[in-house]
């Protein structure tokens, strides 16, 4: 397969995940909020944390209200990390590799960010909210299923999960970075007595909730969850799951060079996280840590196999020049 | 309950569903007692069904400028066009025959130019061709075939007959609608295709493949094809794309290949450089290779005219085909069927002035408000003038520009082109359509069963052009003799 369709397909995946997530992500969010008493410090403020975007979200809002946090999440299509925004560059990179994949899966994602765009401005509305949300999880869900039931899996589809694997143990770590908010010392009573509810929610985010159930047997509490989340080799969203998926293509793919012994070297690295009793300050720099290094990882792909190419200004002139003779 | 044949007044022109007002030819008596049996708000709800699967399956046309990336929803009329099976056997073998003709003039220009040292046609318009590339002299292609994709334009007068307006040997595109119109007309009247003996035409991606695999090198069993687009900016690139995808075979861009030292050329995949045997190539010849042609081209890929010029490679259409995609040398497709073939010409050309002559230049000045006249290379409706529809300013400022360089300026009479039902507001009225065949000739030969027909949405408007305004209609070539 092409270099230049290796890229593309790998970020369908990543932005497909990111578009699932942060519907996922807000979903949740929206129901806890209604759960906990006003005042409490788990706010809107902390899902523009969780995606690091602090800063771009000041310089375009007052206030972090539910309000304007749906509209920076959801529908600012300047805000490269929004759903609206991830979902059209999904699609851009689907229409430029529709020569590998099955045309549902085109149609599919097709369908979704017509859906998006026409009831963007709706979302204002909670009810509204809830629905679209709803219909994207499900667009995305039915957009995986199809690739792994439609397509033969080779290395196109490699590709496909090596990018959702990497986006989804990145998000799965910035969820938790939620977590180190229930280990501050100084956490206000309110939260103290939420906390069940909190770590609950955390497992929610991630689809994670009933498989925790089965595999802990035990209450929720904070150890618990942590361990899972990140050490767990079975649970799809789970770090460590992660890492030995993207190790089961990386063996797989043509010209790896390096990369098995750096999967080996990561996923010990992964195994070795020891969260038991941890502090706040201690869980932020494992993830910030983790982070870095999945981050390290994707430029390693990256320079193993894609075409890079500076984009030239002038193609897009030429293109212009030649006016096909059907126009 | 009103008709939504109400408004319905066929003109002078020949209209391809009905004899009359009232009176549907017998090729389409079926399809009009159905559409009969729809009240306006029935065809209103088929129109938006076929509205939606056209933006869901993203049938579009991409326009990309500074405010951003507009898809242009493909416009659509949901009423077919027919075309009954007799007349189109004898259409399918005039195209072929016209090809072949084509491409053994191409051949004939590249090699002894037999046909102009026989006094068949002037050597000027060779030598003044911007479509001759004198780099292509003393080259064979496989086969000796140099265009093996080809749409042909044709058009029904009021006589009756089909006339060839133009062959498109080029990048000629459309082929994908074609297609994508047949899927939309089975989800929006599945109905109809029971008990109607409409010919299939969904082979065509099987049959292009199986042209560009017998353009191959000899010694390759399973050869590499690959599709070159000018990337996502180009208007066409959704047609790329779906061809390469239906083929099975790999899109690229220029920036994808490469030529090595051993004029081979090779594609940069994930498994290092792997060679490629067969390009099929929709990016213009001036565009392909910036050693050879346009020397800023970063569409292209240097040293690819070296590697086709060696035999490693076939092009598709072969670079230089396009000498014969010209409306000068149109008029003389009759004359080359007579003489390379030793046949009579199937399909009749339209009467063409060639402005170079000075006696046909004379009567194109003189005769400019009934004519058609249009620049020899140009594509896409641009830059011609319609007499009948111009005002008596651009008339006379039309004359200037022909003038100014007869070479490049043929005149035609006006033709009364065809007329189909289309649905406009809720009912149906006449609207002019043309027709393009694709055809294809490799080892072979083939034609897709019917075309891509597209329909000027415009009342009284003759150009069909998508980016003027105009739309298309699936098109079924119905077998009667079962019935």
């Amino acid at each position: 397969m092409l270099s230049r369709s290796a890229e593309r397909l790998y970020w369908l995946a990543r932005y497909i995940e990111r578009t699932e997530n942060i519907a996922r992500l807000v979903s949740v969010h929206m129901n806890l909020l209604m759960d906990l008493p006003i005042g409490v410090e788990m706010g809107w403020q902390q899902l523009i944390h969780i995606n690091a975007a602090d800063q771009e979200f000041h310089e375009k809002y007052k206030s972090a209200n539910e309000r304007n946090v749906t509209r920076f999440l959801i529908s600012d299509a300047t805000y490269m990390g929004s759903l609206f925004s991830s979902l059209s560059a999904a699609r851009e990179n689907i229409r430029t590799t529709r020569d590998l994949l099955p045309d549902e899966a085109w149609e599919q994602v097709n369908e979704m960010y017509l859906l998006v765009k026409n009831n963007i401005d709706s979302i204002q509305n909670r009810s509204n909210r809830v629905a679209l949300l709803k219909d994207v999880l499900k667009g995305c869900q039915r957009f995986t299923g199809l690739l792994s039931g439609y397509m033969s899996h080779n290395n196109p589809y490699r590709f496909i999960r090596l990018g959702k694997n990497i986006e989804r143990a990145d998000m799965t770590s910035r969820i938790l970075d939620l977590a180190s908010l229930l280990l501050a010392d100084t956490r206000s009573d309110d939260m103290r007595q939420y906390e069940t509810i909190l770590w609950v929610n955390l497992l929610k985010s991630l689809n994670a909730q009933l498989m925790y159930r089965q595999h802990v047997r035990s209450s929720v509490n904070g150890d618990d969850v942590l361990n899972f989340l990140i050490l767990n080799t079975n649970l799809p969203r789970s770090v460590g799951c992660c890492i030995a998926d993207i190790a089961d293509c990386i063996n797989e793919l043509p010209n790896n060079d390096g990369l098995p012994n750096d999967l080996i070297k990561l996923n010990a690295y992964v195994q070795g996280i020891n969260t038991q009793g941890t502090t706040q300050d201690q869980l932020r720099a494992i993830l910030d840590d983790l982070q870095n290094k999945l981050g390290e990882l994707h430029g390693r792909i990256s320079d193993n196999w894609f075409l890079h190419i500076a984009e030239q200004d002038s193609i897009q002139d030429q293109v212009q020049v030649q006016i096909s003779s059907f126009a | 309950m009103k008709s939504i044949w109400e408004n319905y007044k066929t003109e002078t022109a020949y209209d391809e569903l009905m004899c009359s007002e009232f009176q549907p030819r017998p090729i389409s008596y079926r399809l009009c007692q159905y559409l009969n049996s729809l009240n306006k708000s029935d065809i209103d709800k088929r129109k938006i069904a076929a509205e939606l699967a056209i933006l869901e399956m993203g049938i579009t046309f991409t326009v990309y400028s500074d405010e951003g990336n507009i898809d242009r929803a493909w416009p659509f009329d949901i009423i077919p066009r027919v075309i009954c099976a007799k007349e189109w056997r004898s259409i399918e073998k005039g195209l072929k025959q016209r090809l072949k003709a084509l491409n053994c003039f191409i051949a004939d220009i590249y090699d002894e130019q037999s046909f102009i040292k026989a006094g068949k046609m002037p050597a000027e318009i060779i030598t003044s061709s911007k479509n001759f590339r004198k780099e292509c002299i003393g080259m064979k292609p496989r086969h000796n075939v140099w265009a093996n994709i080809c749409g042909t334009d044709l058009v029904r007068d009021k006589d009756g007959v089909m006339y060839v307006l133009e062959d498109n040997l080029r990048v000629p595109s459309g082929v994908s609608y074609m297609l994508e119109n047949r899927v939309i007309t089975k989800r929006v009247f599945p109905e109809l295709f029971q008990g109607l003996d409409i010919l299939p035409i969904d082979d065509y991606p099987s049959q292009l493949q199986a042209m560009l695999a017998s353009l191959a090198p000899d010694d390759v069993s399973k050869p590499q094809i690959v599709v070159l687009t000018p990337g996502i900016y180009n208007s066409a690139y959704f047609e790329h794309a779906y061809l390469a995808q239906q083929m099975g075979a790999q899109l690229v861009e220029g920036s994808d290949l490469v030529v090595n030292d051993d004029d081979c050329v090779y594609m940069r995949t994930i498994e290092g450089l792997e060679k490629v045997d067969v390009i099929y190539r929709r990016i213009d010849d001036d565009f392909l290779d910036p050693e050879v042609f346009r020397k800023d081209s970063t569409l292209g890929v240097p040293g690819l005219m070296r590697a086709w010029k060696a035999g490693n490679v076939s092009l598709a259409n072969a670079p230089g085909a396009g000498v014969a995609d010209d409306k000068v040398v149109y008029a003389y497709v009759p004359e080359m069927i007579r003489y390379y073939l030793n046949e009579e010409p199937i399909l009749p050309n339209v009467e063409t002035y060639l402005c170079d002559n000075p006696e046909h230049l004379e009567y194109v000045l003189a005769h400019l408000p009934e004519l058609v006249v249009k620049p020899a290379n140009e594509s896409g409706g641009y830059g011609m003038i319609v007499g009948p529809h111009a005002t008596a300013k651009e008339i006379i400022e039309f004359r200037e520009i022909v003038k100014k360089n007869p070479r490049n300026y043929i005149g035609q009479p006006t033709l009364a082109i065809s007329t189909a039902p289309t649905l406009c507001k809720g009912t149906l009225e006449p609207r002019h359509i043309d027709l393009r065949p694709f055809i294809l000739q490799g080892e072979d030969t083939f034609v897709t069963a019917g075309g891509l027909t597209r329909v000027a949405l415009k009342k009284g408007s003759l150009v069909v052009n998508s980016s003027q305004g105009g739309g298309s209609k699936d098109t079924w070539v119905i077998n009667r003799e079962h019935e």
